[in-house]
C-alpha cells in the first residue's frame, strides 16, 4: 500500500523552510515531490525596483549567509563586464583568496551537518570547533565573520595587510596538520561508511540530464568546475582542476560517501590555492575607482547584458544582469543559486531509499534553502507531519541498529 | 583527452556558430586573469519563438546533455524577452562557454512551447518565469507556483514593468521611501 508523508515546511536535514512530499511503500521511497515557496524574499525584485546598483551588492550578500561572497561576486562580475570596469590585479587576487576562505568554512560547516544527520554529534562539535579557525581569519581580514561587505565594482574594499599574512598561513598550517585526522574520521569510520556508501546514488547520466553542479556533479564523475572551465578573477593563474572522487578512492560511485570525499579534497585544494595566492599576490591598488557616486553614474550610463558565473562551495552560481541607459536600478536581475538546480537531483537519489536515509541524502547535496526559497505559507493541517526531530531520531536509530 | 575530460565532448565555439548558420549570433568577450591573460567568450543566439525547440534540438546534436543553467526574463514594453542560458564543453581550462538563446514573445500572445521534455532540468525555471512574468509554457507538466505562495493573486506578475506588475508594496518599503525623501 502506498501512502504519503509530507516533510516540512521545516526541512529534515537543515532547519530551513522547504517541503518534501514522499510517496512510500512501507519504508521504501517511491516518489518525491519538492515544494519550495515557503519563504521568498523577492531579492531580485528589490534589485530591479528599489536599490541602486551599489546597494544591491550588499543585498546580494544577504541571499545566503554562508555564500555571502559568491553572490555579490557573480553580480559584480556581470556588471563589470557590461560597464567595462577592470579591477586592479591585487584586488583580483584578494577575490580569489576570499572565495577559497569561503569554500573552506562552508565545506567544514557541511561536514558538521552531515555528521549530525548521522547521529554522530561528537564529530559535529569537533568539526565546528575546527571551523572556528577560518572564521577567526575572516573576522580578522574583513572585520566580520559573515556578510563581509568586501566587494565593490572595480575591486575590493579591504586589503589583506602584511600583518594578516602570518596569521592566515598559521591557519593553513593548522588545517594541513588536521587533514589526515579529519579524512580518517570521515572516510574510514565503519558506521559512516555503512550509512553513506551506496546510499543516495546519483548516476553520471542523471547528473548530466538534471544539470547538477558543484560537488554534487563532481561526485558523480563530472569534471565540471567554473574555476577550471570558465575562469574568472585571477583563477587562470592557478590552473584549478576539477576534483572527482576517483582521485582518492580510484572509482566513482556517485553516492553520499563520494560527496564527502570530494568536499574533503576541495578543502585541501583551497588551502593550496590560498598559499599560492599569498606568495604571488601583486602589490598595488585594490580599487579602480574610490568614488562611489562616479561608479553609480557610470553604471547608469551603461547599457548591455552579461552573465556572471562563480564556483560557489555548493556549485556554480549564475547571475544575469541587464542594464538600460538612464535606468536607475538593474533592468533585469536573475539569480540562479546552485541549490536551485541541485534540488532536482534529490528525486533520483532518494527513490528506493529508506525514510531514515532522507536526512543524510538530502544533506549530501549541501542544500541551502535560502539559495532557493526566498513568503510564508500556513499549511492546511490535514497531513500527517513527521517533525524534523522525529526524523532525526529515526536516523540516529538506524545508525544504532547498524552498529549492533 | 579521454577520461580527463570527464566524458565531456570536445567542442569549440566555432563549431557551434557553424551549426547555427542562419541564426543571428554574436559573441561577447572578456579578458580575465592576472599573470596569465585569457579571453572568456560567451555566445548569444537570437531565436524566433516558434523555433526554440528546433534550436535546442540542434544544441543537443552537439552535446547530448547540454548543461542548462537558467532562464532569465525582462519586460521590454510590447514584448517579454527571455534568455535560455546553457553552457557547453566543460572539462578543461577555458573549454567551456555559455550559450544563451534570446527569444522575444509579444505581450498580446504570451505563449511559448515548453522545453522540459528535451531538458528536464528546465522545469523549475519555466515554473518561475510563468509565475513571475506571466509567460505561458505550453506542455509544461507542472503548473503550480514555484516560489510564490499558493494564494498569490492571479494576474499579478512581480517582474513585469507594466500594469500587471506589483502596484502595492508593503509598509516596510513605503516607510523606507519616506525616510529616503526626508533625508
Amino acid at each position: 500500500m502506498k501512502y504519503e508523508v509530507p516533510i516540512g515546511p521545516l526541512h529534515p536535514a537543515l532547519k530551513e523552510p522547504i517541503m518534501l512530499r514522499f510517496t512510500l511503500e512501507g519504508e521504501r521511497i517511491v516518489d518525491v515531490d519538492v515544494i519550495c515557496s515557503q519563504n521568498h524574499r523577492g531579492i531580485e525584485w528589490i534589485g530591479m525596483n528599489r536599490n541602486n546598483p551599489v546597494q544591491s551588492i550588499y543585498l546580494a550578500e544577504r541571499i545566503c549567509g554562508i555564500c555571502n561572497f559568491c553572490h555579490p561576486a557573480c553580480l559584480v562580475m556581470a556588471v563589470e563586464e557590461i560597464v567595462g570596469i577592470e579591477a586592479p590585479e591585487r584586488a583580483q587576487y584578494i577575490r580569489v583568496i576570499q572565495s577559497e576562505l569561503e569554500r573552506i568554512h562552508s565545506h567544514l560547516l557541511w561536514a558538521g551537518v552531515a555528521a549530525h544527520e548521522l547521529g554522530f554529534d561528537s564529530l559535529l562539535h569537533y568539526v565546528w570547533m575546527v571551523r572556528e579557525k577560518v572564521m577567526d581569519i575572516l573576522e580578522l581580514v574583513n572585520g566580520n565573520r559573515v556578510t563581509k561587505a568586501i566587494l565593490m565594482y572595480g575591486g575590493v574594499r579591504r586589503d589583506i595587510k602584511e600583518e594578516h599574512i602570518p596569521k592566515i598561513k598559521e591557519m593553513l598550517g593548522y588545517y594541513k596538520s588536521l587533514f589526515r585526522k579529519i579524512a580518517k574520521l570521515f572516510l574510514e569510520d565503519k558506521t559512516i561508511k555503512m550509512r553513506t556508501r551506496e546510499i543516495g546514488i546519483l548516476t553520471k547520466e542523471d547528473a548530466l540530464k538534471l544539470s547538477a553542479v558543484g560537488p554534487t556533479a563532481r561526485a558523480s564523475g563530472i569534471k565540471k568546475d567554473v574555476r577550471q572551465d570558465f575562469p574568472y578573477f585571477a583563477y587562470p593563474d592557478f590552473e584549478v582542476k576539477a576534483i572527482t572522487p576517483d582521485i582518492a578512492t580510484g572509482e566513482v560511485v556517485g553516492d553520499t560517501y563520494d560527496r564527502i570525499v570530494v568536499r574533503l579534497l576541495e578543502v585541501k585544494q583551497s588551502i593550496e590555492i590560498i598559499e599560492k595566492a599569498l606568495d604571488e599576490i601583486p602589490k598595488g591598488d585594490i580599487l579602480a575607482e574610490a568614488k562611489i557616486i562616479k561608479i553609480i553614474s557610470q553604471i547608469k550610463k551603461a547599457e548591455g547584458e552579461a552573465i556572471g558565473r562563480h564556483e560557489a562551495p555548493r556549485g556554480e552560481d549564475i547571475h544575469y544582469v541587464k542594464l538600460k541607459q538612464g535606468f536607475e536600478y538593474f533592468y533585469s536581475w536573475k539569480v540562479r543559486a546552485p541549490t536551485y538546480i541541485n534540488i532536482l537531483s534529490w528525486r533520483p537519489m532518494l527513490i528506493d531509499m529508506q525514510i531514515a536515509d532522507i536526512p543524510i541524502v538530502a544533506a549530501s547535496i549541501d542544500p541551502c534553502i535560502s539559495c532557493t526559497n526566498r513568503v510564508i505559507v500556513v499549511k492546511d493541517g490535514k497531513e500527517n507531519i513527521l517533525t524534523a526531530d522525529e526524523l532525526h531520531k529515526l536516523s540516529v536509530l538506524k545508525t544504532k541498529r547498524l552498529r549492533r | 583527452m579521454g577520461i580527463f575530460r570527464g566524458g565531456g565532448k570536445e567542442m569549440n565555439i566555432e563549431d557551434v556558430i557553424q551549426k547555427f548558420t542562419g541564426y543571428e549570433i554574436w559573441v561577447q568577450e572578456k579578458e580575465t586573469g592576472v599573470k596569465k591573460k585569457v579571453k572568456r567568450r560567451s555566445l548569444w543566439i537570437r531565436v524566433d519563438r516558434d523555433k526554440i525547440r528546433d534550436a535546442i534540438s540542434l544544441l543537443k546534436e552537439i552535446d547530448k546533455y547540454p548543461h542548462f543553467s537558467i532562464i532569465s526574463a525582462s519586460d521590454e514594453g510590447n514584448e517579454i524577452e527571455i534568455n535560455y542560458h546553457f553552457a557547453l564543453g566543460y572539462g578543461g581550462m577555458l573549454e567551456e562557454f555559455p550559450v544563451s538563446f534570446k527569444v522575444a514573445i509579444p505581450k498580446n500572445d504570451l505563449k511559448i512551447r515548453s522545453i522540459t521534455d528535451l531538458i528536464p532540468a528546465a522545469i523549475f525555471s519555466e515554473r518561475e518565469i510563468r509565475e513571475m512574468m506571466g509567460v505561458e509554457f505550453e506542455g509544461l507538466p507542472d503548473k503550480r507556483h514555484l516560489f510564490l505562495t499558493k494564494d498569490f493573486p492571479d494576474g499579478i506578475y512581480p517582474w513585469r514593468r507594466d500594469e500587471m506588475g506589483i502596484k502595492e508594496t508593503n509598509k516596510l518599503y513605503e516607510t523606507w521611501k519616506e525616510v529616503k525623501n526626508e533625508v
